[in-house]
């Protein structure tokens, strides 16, 4: 009926109770700009209001029932048909009857269970989103907003730091060190290269953040890598002995946290790559995973953004312990800041302004851009081959093209050896 | 072709183009290119940071700083650029601080900058932001100071590394913690000052250590410039570790050198370990080293092959000598030890045990390197412990010692002139000289003679030539018989034919003027007392007499001379020693002796003279039987006239000097004086060449007619007819000449003796003999053309005729007169 101009219509409005207050978080969209969305966490109640206006005040509209659904679904992008849906609970706002007048309804989905974080990736999303429905014969109306969700993780119970030796025979080795082995994404990684030999002439090192997206099962299988940074650490050759530190702050860099297997549909993961380049132009590389995680930052809440400097700085100190693992927690353990996790995320961001709060943003805005146009700055310039979306992964020896040598993993694999020495294709000239 | 946009294709052409372009040329406009860029960015950050737009302004900052990761360009083109660049930097630097201190902070800077994808210009902006967090707020600085000196490894390349520290270095420099008890701890300690320097010292050190390492080794000259260019980087880092003010030696002793020394020593480069040890000793002050030269020299020893120790341990006691002669009179050697206790460092020792355990362990250092570092110990020996000759001489003996080395490998038995080991023994040997500007002291060394053994025969010499002009400069006397040996032992190679002497006679005029420096030499032999005088001359004369014929001839005389002034000497004492004719006629004896040698060493002139003097002096003294001892003297004179003197000139001189000198000697008697006079006479007469003879015969009328002068006397053997008859003979030989000049010039002459003997009183020779020369002149003169010789004579005659005018005139009441005489 309104098809033709005539007859009752309505909008809806869906309205968020302590909309005004509540933190939004940015979330991508599938055409890749970013919104703003207003932000929940797995368990927390979302209510609200559904206000309905009818377009012709003083006519009536005829409807089969009012709803509001809350949805969790998975898009996978090669099969956009086909919606996922994880969650799905419905409330009726009002049995079929006449509207006769704008309408308010509350709704109120008490304690939902919010398993996963919403995600945009390059082959699937997975969004929350509220739907409000005026069931009518022919069409109805609806209204669909999303929201963000973001789980939460506790502070892990074991740090355990990452420790490897690697090499190739005769030629490279190294040792590295992570400090942990699951960073939350405001956390810094902390480590440090110790080279046991060094038989090439280097030229520099970089860590990059690898970023592996999978989707599907089986054949169906889809992998997207994507190198989330790229962070130079060294410059120049070392010798034997030199010990370089790492330092990479996470905060800065568009990350989400590790989700494995999320409802048999798909998974995100991140792994560290150390690359090293020779002056030749060959690479060598070792990648590792890193557990990622979302840290609540409630207790920054009482906190002022402006908080004295005093405690701030106390933060910097902490950060500035290069030892990693053991000793570095036990440096965090500041007596004047008894509150372990307060410390910890001092440690890591010192005077931070809180991302996720609203009014905040906009001051965001500016360092943001900042550490884009850093981190992009220069360290491309060299690589011509590189591309986000094309990273350096050990494929089979045979294949392996002579500029790309995966770093053979720890000690424990070199006793067994040889599979994964140094590739050689044929006619090669590297020896 | 589709032109140059195909990027390879691209690359040819800027490979052909730079084949032409000279590196120079490439290098300026490298840097060119790099300043312009740093000019646009940097004004780009300054119009941001205006409009207070922080984080563009930074982003431009951190272009401009990725410049500087270039591996294009040289050394001296980077530093441009780095000094352009940070120059820039300086504003950033500015602006925060002043925004810091309106209490505008901006969030997590410090964190911001670190996303910088690129470790450079990261780490450059990281220190900026760094120090001025830490002029911000000072509890942050011992932190920060750790983090940014541990950030730095990640620059592992050597050029951009050593620039990136140099510029925290820089930054720094006055933030440094230097106290020792901070009002906080998290200020920092002077302790936390001096481990952020030796950190980053030793990075410094060791990335200009592996410059060496990289590249071709046919840049390896190039790259070694490059290096020392670069020096300086390494070195600032001792330069601020000496400007912390509160080091005190206990620390400089416990934190500071141990750190230097380990990352010298480890580092195994000649290059830096030479530089650094050279480095440390100048910028620290003497107290600190003083107290710690055991370690210092321990290290050096510990140093490479290649490095040159000596210079090193040269510069530090050089360093360490002028400042104990600078505090000469309170000079405080002495240090404060661990308990507290003061005790005065014996500098000499610890550097002689440093120093010959360091030669002894380093085989492969130079011989002239060895002796140079005895130089120094000499220098510091003489200057550090002026009271100690045992010091002294302890160096001579190990350098002696070391000599012996070098001839043992080298098969010979002197250094050769003009090698390095000779030129550093010369120096060696020539400071104690320079240094005590005294012979006596010079022989109490007893190491000091032998090693003037070990230089060659030209070498000797020139020491000798040095040391006698010393002595002569000072104006040393050398006063008793051991001294005058050890000198002439010092003297050697002067006193007596060498082995090892150049075989043909080189250079006589060199040789004559170096015994002539001896024969000077001789005279400062002298002693106030007379009988020590007389042992002295005698030793002299023992050594000396070993010199040869061509050596004595110099070198007597002189003591001849000294024998004589001893005589008179015994004269003036005879009243307080009643010995003295004894010692008198044993000083003549042993002149007789010693000019007798002279003659047999086939000379003749000389004793001749000698002899004369002899009986000069004799007769002057007068002492018991001098008679016959001038007797004896005059006679070997005339003996060796006899004997001996053959040239006619000579002959002519000769006798003319004995003449002279028994006209001087009043001692004899008849029975001595007559022998001598009728000789002397007949000797003159049988002179070959007529003008001679008249000469002579001329003369000889002095020998028997001596005037009263000076209240002589009258003689008792005068004899005037015999005087007169010597003048006529004279006259008449004179006549006798072809040549009317030489003729008129004798009689001239003669004219002149006419007068002279009438004058003293000889009557014989009346106005009328005088008249009767001058007409016979004035005829010859007559005779004679115009020239200048008859111009000299007529002068001469005319002026002896002025003399006789004056006479006359004015008549000398105490001699004789020309009565009747008219010049016309």
């Amino acid at each position: 009926m309104s098809f033709f101009g005539f007859g009752q219509t309505a909008d809806i409005e869906i309205v968020f109770d302590d909309a005004d207050k509540r933190k939004v978080a940015e979330v991508k969209t599938d055409d890749g700009k970013k919104e703003k969305l207003l932000l929940y966490y797995d368990g927390e109640t979302v209510s609200g209001k559904v206000n309905v206006t009818l377009r012709k005040p003083g006519s009536k509209l005829e409807h089969q029932g009012i709803k509001v659904e809350l949805i969790g679904q998975i898009e996978l992008f090669y099969d956009r048909g086909n919606h996922h849906e994880f969650i799905s609970l419905v409330k009726e706002l009002a049995r079929p009857g006449d509207l006769l007048q704008h309408t308010s309804y509350p709704f109120e989905f008490a304690n939902v269970e919010k398993p996963y974080e919403v995600y945009t990736g390059s082959n699937v999303r997975l969004r929350y989103f509220l739907r409000a429905t005026i069931v009518r014969r022919l069409t109805d109306i609806t209204k669909e907003v999303d929201i963000a969700v973001h789980t939460l993780c506790s502070y892990p119970d074991v740090l355990n730091s990452i420790k490897m030796e690697v090499g190739i025979e005769d030629c490279l080795h190294i040792e590295f060190e992570y400090n942990k082995s699951k960073y939350h994404l405001k956390d810094v990684i902390v480590g440090k290269i110790y080279f046991l030999l060094v038989r090439i002439k280097i030229k520099h090192m970089e860590i990059s953040i690898i970023k592996r997206e999978t989707t599907g099962s089986g054949p169906n299988t889809f992998t997207e890598n994507e190198t989330v940074a790229k962070y130079e650490i060294m410059d120049g050759a070392p010798v034997r002995g030199e010990s370089i530190p790492i330092r990479v702050f996470l905060a800065g860099y568009d990350l989400t946290p590790t989700m494995r297997d999320i409802n048999n549909k798909f998974s995100v993961r991140y792994y560290l790559n150390l690359v090293l380049m020779d002056t030749e132009d060959r690479r060598y590389f070792k990648q590792q995973e890193v557990i990622l995680w979302r840290k609540s930052d409630k207790s920054r809440l009482p906190l002022h953004p402006h908080h004295p400097q005093t405690v701030s700085y106390q933060g910097h100190q902490s950060l500035r312990k290069q030892s990693v693992s053991s000793d570095d927690n036990s440096a965090r353990a500041t007596p004047s800041n008894p509150d372990p996790e307060n410390v910890m995320q001092r440690s890591v961001s010192p005077s931070m302004p809180e991302k996720q709060n609203g009014p905040l943003q906009m001051e965001r805005e500016k360092p943001e851009a900042f550490i884009d146009k850093l981190a992009g700055a220069h360290i491309n310039e060299n690589d011509t081959n590189d591309t986000s979306d094309e990273i350096e992964e050990p494929k089979p020896v045979e294949k392996l093209p002579v500029v790309e040598k995966p770093l053979i993993a720890e000690k424990p694999q070199i006793a067994e050896k040889p599979t994964l020495n140094r590739p050689e294709p044929a006619g090669s000239p590297s020896q | 072709m589709a032109g140059i946009g195909h990027p390879f294709l691209y690359v040819w052409s800027t490979a052909q183009m730079t084949n032409q372009v000279s590196p120079v040329e490439e290098q300026e406009k490298l840097l060119e290119e790099a300043l312009n860029i740093v000019k646009v960015q940097a004004f780009q950050m300054k119009r941001c940071l205006d409009k207070s737009k922080l984080m563009d302004a930074l982003k431009h900052a951190s272009t401009m700083l990725g410049e500087l990761r270039t591996s294009l360009l040289s050394p001296k083109s980077y530093y441009e650029l780095y000094m352009a660049i940070t120059d820039e930097l300086r504003h950033l630097e500015l602006y925060l601080l002043e925004e810091f201190q309106k209490g505008r902070k901006v969030a997590d800077l410090y964190e911001l900058v670190q996303y910088a994808g690129n470790i450079v210009p990261r780490l450059y902006l990281l220190i900026t932001v760094g120090l001025v967090y830490i002029k911000t707020n000072t509890n942050l600085r011992r932190d920060l100071l750790k983090d940014l000196v541990e950030m730095c490894r990640g620059v592992q390349h050597p050029l951009r590394g050593l620039f990136l520290r140099n510029y925290l270095l820089q930054c720094t420099r006055n933030v440094l913690p230097d106290t020792h008890e901070a009002p906080n701890e998290n200020e920092g300690t002077v302790r936390d000052a001096v481990d952020f320097v030796l950190m980053n010292f030793a990075e410094m050190n060791k990335l200009w250590v592996r410059m060496q390492h990289q590249g071709h080794s046919r840049d390896k000259e190039r790259r070694e410039r490059e290096r020392s260019e670069l020096r300086i980087l390494v070195g600032t880092n001792l330069v601020r570790l000496s400007q912390l003010e509160s080091v005190t030696v206990e620390d400089y002793r416990r934190m500071v050198l141990p750190g230097i020394l380990e990352q010298v020593v480890s580092c195994r480069d000649a290059i830096a370990q030479e530089y650094l040890m050279e480095c440390i000793i100048q910028v620290f002050p003497d107290e600190f080293h003083l107290a710690n030269l055991q370690p210092f020299l321990k290290s050096c020893a510990e140093l490479q092959p290649g490095v040159n120790i000596k210079n090193i341990i040269i510069a530090l006691i050089e360093r360490l000598a002028s400042y104990s002669q600078r505090n000469e009179g309170n000079m405080n050697l002495s240090v404060v030890l661990e308990d507290g206790q003061e005790q005065e460092v014996q500098l000499f020792e610890v550097f002689s045990d440093q120093v010959a355990a360091i030669t002894q362990s380093r085989v492969d250092m130079p011989q002239e390197d060895m002796l140079s570092l005895q130089l120094a110990l000499l220098k510091l020996a003489q200057r550090c412990h002026p009271d100690k000759l045992n010091y002294v001489d302890r160096v001579l003996a190990h350098t002696d010692k070391i000599c012996a080395d070098i001839h043992q490998s080298s098969g010979q038995s002197t250094l050769e002139h003009h090698t390095p080991v000779f030129k550093e023994l010369m120096k060696i040997i020539k400071l104690p000289c320079d240094h005590y500007k005294n012979i006596l002291v010079l022989i109490k060394l007893s190491n000091y003679a032998p090693l003037i053994r070990h230089l060659s025969y030209q070498g000797r010499v020139m020491i000798a030539v040095h040391l006698i002009n010393d002595v002569l400069e000072t104006n040393t006397a050398i006063s008793t018989p051991q001294d005058v040996e050890a000198v002439l032992g010092l003297l050697d190679v002067l006193v007596k034919d060498q082995p090892d002497q150049p075989p043909s006679e080189s250079d006589v005029e060199d040789f004559v003027e170096e015994q002539g420096l001896l024969a000077r030499l001789i005279h400062h032999f002298k002693s106030d007392s007379a009988d020590q005088q007389y042992l002295i001359t005698s030793t002299a004369r023992k050594i000396l007499q070993g010199g040869g014929a061509r050596r004595i001839q110099h070198t007597f005389p002189p003591l001849v001379f000294h024998a004589y002034r001893l005589a008179f000497v015994y004269k003036d004492l005879k009243d307080q020693d009643e010995m003295w004719e004894k010692k008198c006629q044993k000083i003549f004896q042993f002149c007789h002796q010693t000019i007798t040698m002279l003659v047999k060493a086939e000379l003749a002139e000389l004793p001749l003279r000698l002899y004369l003097q002899g009986a000069l002096a004799i007769s002057e003294i007068g002492f018991a039987n001098h008679e016959t001892i001038a007797y004896e003297f005059l006679s070997q004179a005339f003996s060796l006239y006899e004997d001996e003197i053959s040239d006619s000139k000579a002959q002519l001189a000769a006798i003319t000097l004995i003449i002279a000198t028994f006209e001087q000697i009043n001692c004899f008697g008849a029975e001595n004086a007559e022998p001598m006079r009728t000789q002397c006479a007949l000797a003159a007469s049988k002179l070959l060449k007529k003008p001679d003879q008249s000469r002579a015969v001329a003369l000889c009328s002095h020998l028997f007619w001596k005037g009263t002068r000076d209240g002589r006397p009258v003689w008792a053997l005068n004899d005037a007819s015999r005087a007169l008859d010597c003048l006529k003979k004279a006259a008449r030989v004179a006549q006798q000449c072809m040549d009317g000049g030489v003729q008129a010039q004798l009689l001239a002459e003669l004219l002149g003796r006419y007068a002279l003997l009438r004058e003293r009183g000889n009557q014989s020779l009346t106005p009328s003999l005088i008249d009767a020369i001058i007409q016979k002149i004035r005829e010859e003169l007559a005779n004679l053309d115009q020239s200048e010789e008859v111009e000299q004579i007529t002068k001469h005659f005319h002026n002896t005729l002025q003399h006789l005018k004056n006479r006359i005139e004015s008549p000398d009441p105490e001699s004789l007169g020309y009565e009747g005489l008219t010049l016309s």
